[in-house]
Order: structure tokens, then sequence, then C-alpha cells
């Protein structure tokens, strides 16, 4: 009886102690976290509330703070000319605007696709059995791990109509009648960055598709070898459902990524209007053009169209970014 | 029998792997080969395969506009940025795994969220800021906004690799009567030494490479390498080869780091995944 009553009174305050432990340790949780929210939201939000403000106003670069209040005009305008035709302005019927959104879209949707498919490919390569595995995984790498500023000016100097290797390579091997300005004509600025990108990112895709593929056990394999099924089969009814999450999670970081993407054509096609995307142009018209509001505009709406995307991309592909719960 | 055919297809792999590594490494064996070139040899057609192996370039770089300056500051500015924000995002991390709230999830997705944003969005109002507080052109500025930047993709690995961790182990340091510094100090950050190792690269080297804000925040005292590339033209003449070469000491210590680290390096890379 007393035995079991001191056994009781252990046990019920061993989860009171565990308990209050809990509690300090939750209360410290939130004192952990508060720095670093208080922290993004110094780096995140307010900057980006403030671009959002700037976009309803008529601000200028020489009057940051002296901008008025002028609602959508930024983005659709009007006017009734005296023979009654209304003209429209703004934005949301800026040819260059659409053209730039539409390059950005193209980019992204061409660069992404066609990195997986090859990332798969190089992927499957990594994974088998061969001599130099780690040096050969290790030098993937790189064109992922330099800077891409680096890589931009070393490919335009690669790409250079003049003295460039690319064009005297694909003279000697036939497959151009003359030398080619890649990046500077309009017909093929959007493929050397597209060349570019691949380069640089299908190493990173073929990394994460890897991860993947490693955690398929070899049994699988096995017995589908011992039932006589083919290879391609097995690649389409195993493998790649299997490693659908790790691609899906790959992709759209590389999505999210693409649709900003910046630095690579700021470097190697600066004024090509066939390359111009959403975040260069908008650049343009904050800082060259002196029409600050308007490049507000456009960032706000960059940051809408790619917030949207995500939200359909998670939601239609049930992504999980936790790997499941504990 | 099979055991021919499975030789040859190994034969197969090396040689479809090796083509493939030989390929996308390319590009930077050119650049490395034209660094070592005169300009004249570095234009000339057919292109030359072979240098004469000539280092004037290299002193040329730095003669002309003092490469180690902006070399430092890459150093300041990468290194410094991912202790500090490892310092931030250790107790985040550890917050978020082993006192995980309803909340938890919508505050990881909200830190996704933020690298969502196109940095040209903010750059105005971060401008401001920096412009106001006298950080413009400062390698503290850059620390410290390459600091919030990369946080969030801090924080998320290393989540993920405390979430490996047996929360045991921690209660029971707790029940020992372990404080909570001594519990993350002693128990939780020993235990968690490779990934914090593998997160401390990555980001190192994702600091290296970033150019959007060191290209905008910066005029030339405290650019890092990425700017000083991105600006790097010759006020006349020829400058393929010296470009390369200021392009070869921008990559080479990223190139001895990746080789030191290329393990972790792609665990990290996989969040953890590829062992």
């Amino acid at each position: 009886m007393t035995v079991e009553a001191t056994a009781g009174a252990v046990s019920r305050t061993q989860p009171k102690i565990a308990n209050e432990l809990l509690k300090s340790r939750v209360g410290a949780a939130m004192w952990f976290l508060l720095p670093m929210l208080i922290a993004l939201a110094i780096v995140a939000g307010w900057p980006l509330l403030r671009t959002i403000y700037f976009s309803f106003t008529n601000t200028s670069l020489s009057s940051l703070y002296t901008g008025e209040w002028i609602g959508f005009k930024n983005y659709l305008n009007w006017t009734t000319l005296k023979s009654g035709r209304t003209v429209f302005s703004g934005l949301l019927v800026d040819p260059a605007w659409w053209n730039a959104v539409w390059n950005t879209v193209r980019f992204a949707v061409v660069s992404v696709s066609l990195e997986t498919v090859i990332g798969m490919i190089v992927a499957l390569v990594l994974n088998a059995e061969f001599k130099g595995r780690g040096i050969v995984r290790a030098a993937i790498l790189i064109p992922w791990a330099i800077p891409t500023i680096v890589s931009a000016k070393m490919w335009s100097w690669m790409l250079n109509d003049q003295f460039g290797i690319l064009n005297d390579l694909f003279l000697r091997l036939g497959l151009i009648s003359h030398k080619v300005a890649w990046t500077a004509s309009a017909d093929t600025a959007m493929t050397a960055v597209l060349i570019v990108d691949i380069w640089k990112t299908t190493p990173f895709m073929a990394l994460l598709i890897l991860a993947g593929l490693q955690m398929v056990p070899k049994d699988v394999y096995e017995a589908a070898k011992i039932d006589g099924v083919h290879p391609v089969k097995v690649f389409f009814k195993v493998t790649l459902p299997l490693v659908r999450p790790a691609v899906m999670v790959a992709v759209i970081f590389r999505l999210l990524d693409a649709m900003r993407i910046f630095d690579l054509i700021y470097v190697l096609t600066p004024n090509s209007a066939s390359t111009k995307t959403m975040s260069v142009i908008s650049r343009e018209n904050l800082f060259d053009f002196d029409k600050f509001a308007y490049g507000s505009a456009q960032s706000t709406l960059l940051f809408l169209i790619i917030a949207v995307m995500t939200a359909l991309y998670i939601w239609l592909g049930k992504v999980r970014f936790d790997g499941g719960d504990r | 029998m099979a055991r021919a055919v499975s030789t040859r297809r190994k034969i197969f792999f090396t040689a479809l792997a090796w083509i493939v590594a030989l390929l996308l490494f390319f590009p930077i064996l050119w650049t490395i080969l034209t660094s070592f070139k005169t300009e004249q040899e570095a234009i000339a057609s057919p292109p030359m395969i072979i240098p004469s192996w000539t280092l004037d370039n290299y002193f040329e770089v730095q003669a002309r506009s003092d490469y180690f300056r902006h070399f430092l500051n890459s150093v300041w500015i990468s290194v410094g940025s991912t202790l500090i924000a490892l310092l931030f995002a250790i107790p985040a991390a550890w917050a978020m795994a082993f006192t995980p709230t309803p909340k938890t999830k919508d505050v990881l997705m909200w830190m996704l969220s933020t690298k969502m944003m196109p940095a040209v969005g903010v750059l105005v109002p971060m401008y401001l800021i920096f412009r106001d507080t006298g950080l413009l052109d400062t390698v503290w500025g850059l620390t410290m906004i390459l600091t919030l930047i990369n946080l969030p993709i801090v924080i998320w690995m290393l989540y993920t690799y405390f979430r490996e961790i047996p929360v045991d182990i921690l209660e029971a340091a707790r029940m020992d009567g372990a404080i909570l510094w001594k519990e993350l100090v002693y128990v939780l950050v020993p235990m968690a030494v490779p990934g914090i190792a593998s997160t401390l690269l990555l980001n190192i080297i994702l600091a290296w490479n970033e150019a959007f804000w060191t290209i905008n925040l910066t005029a030339s005292k405290a650019a890092p390498l990425t700017a000083f590339i991105s600006s790097f033209s010759s006020p006349q003449g020829l400058f393929w080869a010296k470009l390369s070469a200021a392009s070869t000491l921008a990559i080479a210590p990223i190139l001895v780091l990746g080789w030191l680290s290329q393990k972790q390096l792609v665990r990290g890379l996989t969040f953890g995944a590829v062992k």
C-alpha cells in the first residue's frame, strides 16, 4: 500500500517536472524564434510594403519622400480624347511589360523542364556504379558552385562572335555555316541564356534527383529484374513514382529562382529585348529610366505572379517540404 | 557471361559519366587555360589550346585593381555573415525541431516565402535604409544583409538535421538538470556537428556567389569579388586574358573549398538526403 502510494506519487511528480521543464522550454523557444522573425520582417516585410506603397504613388528617384497617392494609375489609366476615343495607358496595357512576362515564363518553363530531364539522365548515370564516382560527383558540382557573374563572363567570352571557341568548334563540326553573334542577335540571345543556365543548374538538379534515387531500395530493382520487366518500364512504373516527391521540391525551388532571374541576363545579354525578364525590366525602370513608381508597380506585380504560381503549384502537386511528420 | 556483361556495363557507365563531367568542366578549364595566355594568344584564330603559361595577367590584375582587397572583402562578408546567421539559426532551429507548435509549419512556410521574393522588389527601400544609416558600401552593411537573406536557408537546413536527433537525449540532459544553454552548447551542438558543418560550407558558398545585393549596395570600397568581376573591363584594348585571370582567382577558393568538403557539400545541398 505505502509502496504503491509512493510509486504513484513519483510517477505523478515525474511528468509534472517534465511538464514544467517543457513549458519553460516552449517559452524559451518563443524567445529564440522572435529575433529571427523580427529580422526577417525587417528584411522582407517592411521593404515589400514600401514598394507596394510606392507603386500607388507618383514617386520619382529625385523626390523619394514627396510622392503623392495616385491610386491605380500606374497599373491602368485612361483618358478620353475629344474625339470620344479612350486611350489606355499603364502597366497592364504595356507591351514591353508583357514581352518581359512572356520572356520570363518562356525562360522558366523551358530551362526548368530541360534541366529536369537532363538532370534525371545525369542522376541515373551517377547512380550507376563506376570508377571515380566521388571525383565525378564533385566535378559536376563546380558549375553550380561558382558565382553566376563569373560564369556569365566566361560564357560571354566563349560565345564571342569573333574569338569565341564555340563558334570555332561548331564551324569545324559543320553545325553552323558562319560565325554567329550568339548574345547579340535577337534570334539566339535567349538560346545563349538558356545554354548557360542549363549548364549551371543541371548539376544541382541532378544531385537533388540523385538524393531521391538513393532512397529507392535496391530490392525493388532486383525484384523487377527477376520478373523480367523491361528497364524502361521499371523506370516509368517504379523509379519515377518513387522519386517524384524529391523532383517536385527541386522543380519548385528552381522555378522560383528562374522566375526571378537577374544576374545572368544582366551580364550576358544586357541590352537584348528578347531576353529582358521581369526583374531586369523593373530594375531598368526603377533606376535607369527614372520611372520609379512604374518600376515599383512592376516589382509588385512580379511578386504577385510568383506568389500565385507557388500557391497553385503547392496546391496542385501537394508538395511536402518538411519530409513528413516526426 | 553475366560477369562479362556487368563489366561491359561498368565500362560504359564510367565512360559516359566522365564524358558528362568533362563537358561540364570544360568552360572552367578553358577559362583557366586562357588566364595563362597573352592577350594576343587569347584571340588567336584558330584558338590556341596550350597557353604559353605566362603569369603576367595575374600580376596585372593585382597591380591595376588591388585584387586582394576585393578578395578579403569577399572572405569577410561570406564567413562573417555565415557565422552570424548560425548564431541566430541554431536556437531558432532548435525551437522548431524540438518544441513544435501548431504554428511551426506556418513559420517555416513564411520563411520560405521570403526566399520567393524578387530582390528587385525590395531593393529601393533597402537602399534607402542603407543610405540613411550610413551602411552603403561598407563590409558591415553587406555582411548584415547577406546574413538576413540566407537566414531562412540556414534555419531550414539545420531544422532538417536537428530532426534526426532523438529528442530523448535532450530530455535526458534536461532531467539531469542541464540548463537551457548547456543543453544547446554541450548536447545539441556536438551531436549536430556534421549538419552544422555542411550548413556552414553551403552558406559560405552562397554568400560568396551572391551578386545582386553586392553589386547594388557597394561602390568600390566594400566591393567583393562578384561586384569586382561584373564591372571588370579594361581602359583600353583587349582584356579577355586578364578577365580570365580575375575569374580564375575568384573561383579558386570555391574549387579548393568544394574539393576538400565535397561529401558534406553534397549532403548539405540535398538537405541531408544523400549521405
